[in-house]
């Protein structure tokens, strides 16, 4: 079993702790990315699982074995996992075969079994017949695929991937995404990720864990950290959001602009009368034009217009409220707006989050 | 006519003067023996017993300093670059010094150590300890080993710990969390990817230590272990066979040529892709406790290569016998010879002052010239430029007088025994070192901040003068100290071309020694460290100015 589980561990690098009591458990054949803005101490966590660094405080399991203790660190080499870092290390001195097979000559298996098991895996990432080359010639791409079945001919049950796909151009990084997510299905193997790119963490995740400032802000599937984050830096950081202020008018509801009324779940301890904050995001604001023929004023805030972007496939726009808020809206392609309409806005409660001030 | 032209002519022309003429007539003079050609020289080169022992000797110091120069140039890299080990700052210091060192002065100060029966270490061995059999005599190819690595472990230093800084953490950590342990990793990981640097070293070693004059004169010829340079040296005793010597000289380039050939083909593999991101240095190994075992190979090479040199030619300069017990009477009349009776001394500082600022700026100004032209035109023959003016790298100093004899006695003009053929010598040797740093210093400058002035309506020169050059000032100045230093102590060309009136500083250090004071050369050699060490302090000062006056305007 490769479940994964940190317990409070803290790593400080002289006054600067870049992990601060973190817990976290990644479960058996799952895919975990962790995720978060450069600094935030997801690097540092990778190399703590892998054994390059050792923990000030706190502990580290697999299983039942414990890797991971101030006192006391395995070795990387006797982790039994696998890695792939952001510039791939490949070794530029060694051939695909050589740089593949190099893990399980250190396992002192049968040469033949070597053989067989590099072809199989080269197979798997589609590297097939490219034994004999030099992977410093060969483009990023491949460089990396040569690294993942490096990494994959030892099945590990644990594989560590430091940004792996970063230094790819957009379009094969689009297609490596893909191809990670299938391999990963396919293997069964534990899979910790690291990426500061919001997008990559979506595509490929069973679970993301947020990280800022060394600290785990939130874990869970990407579709409930995308729509019910945490807090406000979650939701800063896992793509556009609107803050508008509002205020607890029930238990269960806040009022914004004083007439629209959202009912909602409240984090606890806020009293009646308390100004929060309310977080939509753009694609989970309704927009109604207002006049010649629609209700006027209705159920929603009235604004207008004020800046309209075409995108093709949704209309990008802000609107300024009639009390200053401006509230950005990611409407449907279809809606013809122009700078200055008056138009109604109206939030969808089951996409809003709510935060302190 | 453009003005890239008029470069162009002006640096293929001294080139071919400092560089081509003399090594044609070197390689007509090998093979024409009164204006008729013959193998005669070669023949006697490659057959005769005495010729044939000297090849033999060099290729043996050669291979041994290398080896040798790897044996302690590795671990110290390693130690730096990637160990915590303590005192890194002087491990550093230690093989910079050792580099900067004249290797005679080192080889005189061993003498004095190793001699066969006066050398101090010898007596002590013998007398204190009655162990005779212990005893080293420096006049043997073992002892010529000994004087000659601290000058070259330097090259493998250097580049083995530029090499391990610059491989990316990732690599070996790869290794690493596939299972392979410690020693597994250098083994597979490590030494492959820093193996090109340490042979490029080992190689660079190779070709400075059979370069060697001072050191093969000092403690080969009183062994009689002759080697190329000395017996190059001995063929100009009267009457001068010139033929043979130009022969010998040009087997010498041969040699010369195929190990650099070898050191480029390496160190070119070594461009190994580093594919940019956090990558990053590897962590230190924690040597624990044996990381004072590691400091203490460090100072034994600090003791053999710095202070045993330094220290023995102080104490043999202030003593007024050398022996077991030379603390018991010291005096100074030694200095008070070098500085004050013998004449010598006063013209050889102000001779090797003069000859090395020459030369350093000359090699500066034609390296400039012939960089520009290179970088910033599209002239024809640019090329053709940049690898002549490289052509001396393969050229030991001896080899450079040697040619320039052959090519300046053939010629109306007598400068043979003046400053004038020393300096055309020196510029010689060094220019590959003026082109390479002024090289480096064009190619930081964005062509488009000269076109800028262009453009604005300055001329070629004025462009030039405004813009080029103070913006290179800086590269071009450490260029200038680059040669400078090694100029200021040059003693394997100036050994054949000097004459009473043109003697240098390395020169007389050498004739002195020769006459066999072995307490004045002391003396002397160490008035010569003190002018050098002052002439380089002197002149990084001089120059920070200029380059902060520069930036400040």
């Amino acid at each position: 079993m490769a479940e994964i589980r940190i317990e409070r561990v803290t790593k400080r690098f002289g006054a600067t702790t870049a992990v601060r009591a973190l817990t976290l458990e990644v479960r058996d054949r799952e895919f975990v990315t962790l995720l978060g803005p450069s600094g935030c101490g997801k690097t540092t966590l990778l190399r703590l699982i892998a054994g390059f660094m050792s923990p000030d405080e706190g502990s580290i399991r697999v299983g039942t074995a414990t890797l991971s203790t101030p006192g006391s660190v395995v070795p990387p080499e006797q982790r039994g996992m696998g890695m792939v870092f952001q510039n791939y290390a490949v070794w530029p001195h060694k051939t695909v075969y050589q740089n593949v097979a190099f893990g399980l000559e250190v396992r002192k298996v049968a040469t033949s079994e070597i053989r067989a098991r590099v072809a199989r895996v080269l197979e798997l990432v589609t590297l097939g017949g490219l034994e004999a080359r030099y992977p410093a010639q060969r483009s990023g791409g491949q460089q990396q695929r040569v690294a993942l079945a490096r990494s994959l001919v030892v099945e590990p049950s644990i594989l560590l991937l430091d940004e792996p796909l970063s230094n790819l151009d957009a379009k094969l990084r689009e297609r490596m995404r893909w191809e990670l997510k299938e391999l990963q299905r396919r293997t069964g193997i534990t899979f910790v990720y690291v990426t500061h790119d919001q997008s990559e963490a979506m595509a490929l995740s069973d679970r993301i864990a947020v990280m800022h400032l060394g600290e785990l802000m939130q874990i869970g599937a990407p579709r409930e950290v995308y729509t019910h984050p945490a807090n406000r830096t979650v939701a800063d950081f896992m793509g556009l959001v609107n803050l508008i202020p509002a205020r607890v008018v029930r238990a269960d509801a806040v009022a914004v602009g004083g007439a629209h009324t959202l009912t909602l779940t409240l984090p606890p301890r806020v009293a009646d009368g308390q100004p929060v904050q309310l977080a939509i995001r753009p694609e989970n604001v309704r927009l109604v034009p207002i006049g010649r023929g629609a209700p006027a004023g209705g159920d929603g805030l009235p604004g207008k217009v004020s800046e309209v972007t075409f995108l093709g496939n949704l209309t990008d726009c802000y609107v300024t409220l009639d009390d200053g808020t401006r509230v950005r809206v990611q409407a449907e392609p279809g809606l013809a707006l122009e700078i200055g309409q008056p138009v109604a806005v109206r939030f969808d409660a089951d996409a809003a989050s709510v935060f302190d001030v | 006519m453009r003005a890239e032209h008029v470069v162009l002519v002006v640096a293929a022309a001294t080139l071919m003067i400092l560089v081509v003429l003399p090594l044609a007539s070197l390689i007509v003079g090998s093979v024409v023996d009164g204006g008729r050609p013959t193998l005669e020289h070669f023949r006697e080169a490659l057959r005769g017993r005495l010729y044939v022992q000297a090849l033999w000797n060099s290729l043996v110091l050669g291979a041994w300093t290398a080896a040798l120069s790897v044996v302690i140039g590795l671990p110290l890299a390693w130690a730096v670059s990637r160990t915590n080990v303590p005192g890194k700052r002087f491990l550093h210091f230690t093989a910079v010094i050792s580099y900067l060192t004249p290797p005679f002065l080192t080889a005189i100060a061993f003498v004095n150590l190793f001699g066969p029966n006066a050398g101090l270490v010898n007596r002590f061995v013998r007398d204190v300890l009655s162990a005779p059999a212990l005893t080293f005599n420096v006049f043997s190819m073992a002892g010529l080993v000994l004087v000659t690595v601290p000058h070259t472990f330097p090259f493998v230093y250097l580049l083995a710990a530029s090499a391990l800084e610059s491989v990316d953490a990732s690599m070996e950590e790869s290794a690493q969390i596939l299972g392979a342990g410690r020693w597994r990793t250098a083994a597979a990981v490590t030494l492959p990817l820093v193996a090109p640097a340490v042979l490029s070293g080992a190689l660079v070693a190779f070709v400075n230590a059979i370069a060697l004059f001072g050191s093969q004169a000092i403690v080969g010829l009183p062994g009689r272990v002759f080697t190329l340079p000395t017996r190059i040296y001995a063929l100009f005793d009267y009457p001068p066979q010139y033929g043979l010597a130009s022969a010998l000289s040009l087997i010498f380039v041969a040699i010369t040529v195929a190990a650099l050939y070898l050191q480029r083909r390496y160190l070119a593999r070594r461009s190994y892709v580093t594919v940019g991101g956090k990558g990053g240095r590897p962590q230190l190994v924690d040597l624990g406790r044996a990381r004072f075992a590691v400091l203490a190979f460090g100072v034994a090479v600090f003791v053999i290569a710095v202070a045993a040199p330094y220290l023995t030619l102080l104490a043999v300069s202030v003593s007024k016998s050398w022996g077991l017990t030379f603390w018991q009477n010291l005096t100074l009349q030694h200095y008070r010879f070098v500085l004050l009776e013998y004449d010598v001394t006063r013209r050889a500082i102000v001779n090797s002052l003069m000859l090395a600022a020459g030369a350093a700026t000359l090699a500066v100004v034609l390296g400039s010239l012939v960089g520009w032209v290179d970088l910033r035109t599209t002239a024809p023959g640019r090329k053709l430029l940049d690898y002549v003016s490289l052509i001396p790298l393969g050229l030991p100093g001896i080899v450079v007088a040697v040619a320039l004899i052959q090519f300046w006695l053939a010629l109306p003009i007598p400068i043979y025994g003046t400053l004038l053929i020393i300096l055309l010598a020196y510029t010689a040797r060094y220019v590959p070192l003026g082109v390479r740093s002024a090289n480096a210093a064009f190619r930081q400058i964005d062509p488009s901040l000269e076109e800028t002035a262009r453009v604005t309506g300055a001329g070629w020169l004025r462009t030039f003068r405004s813009v080029t050059l103070p913006l290179a000032r800086p590269g071009l100045f450490a260029g200038w100290l680059l040669v400078f230093v090694p100029a200021l102590q040059e003693l394997s060309a100036s050994i054949l071309l000097f004459s009473s009136g043109s003697i240098t500083l390395a020169v007389a250090v050498y004739n002195l020694y020769e006459t066999g004071a072995l307490k004045p050369v002391a003396a002397l050699a160490i008035v010569t460290m003190v002018i050098i060490t002052a002439a380089i302090a002197l002149a990084t000062r001089l120059g920070r100015g200029g380059a902060g006056v520069s930036v400040a305007q």
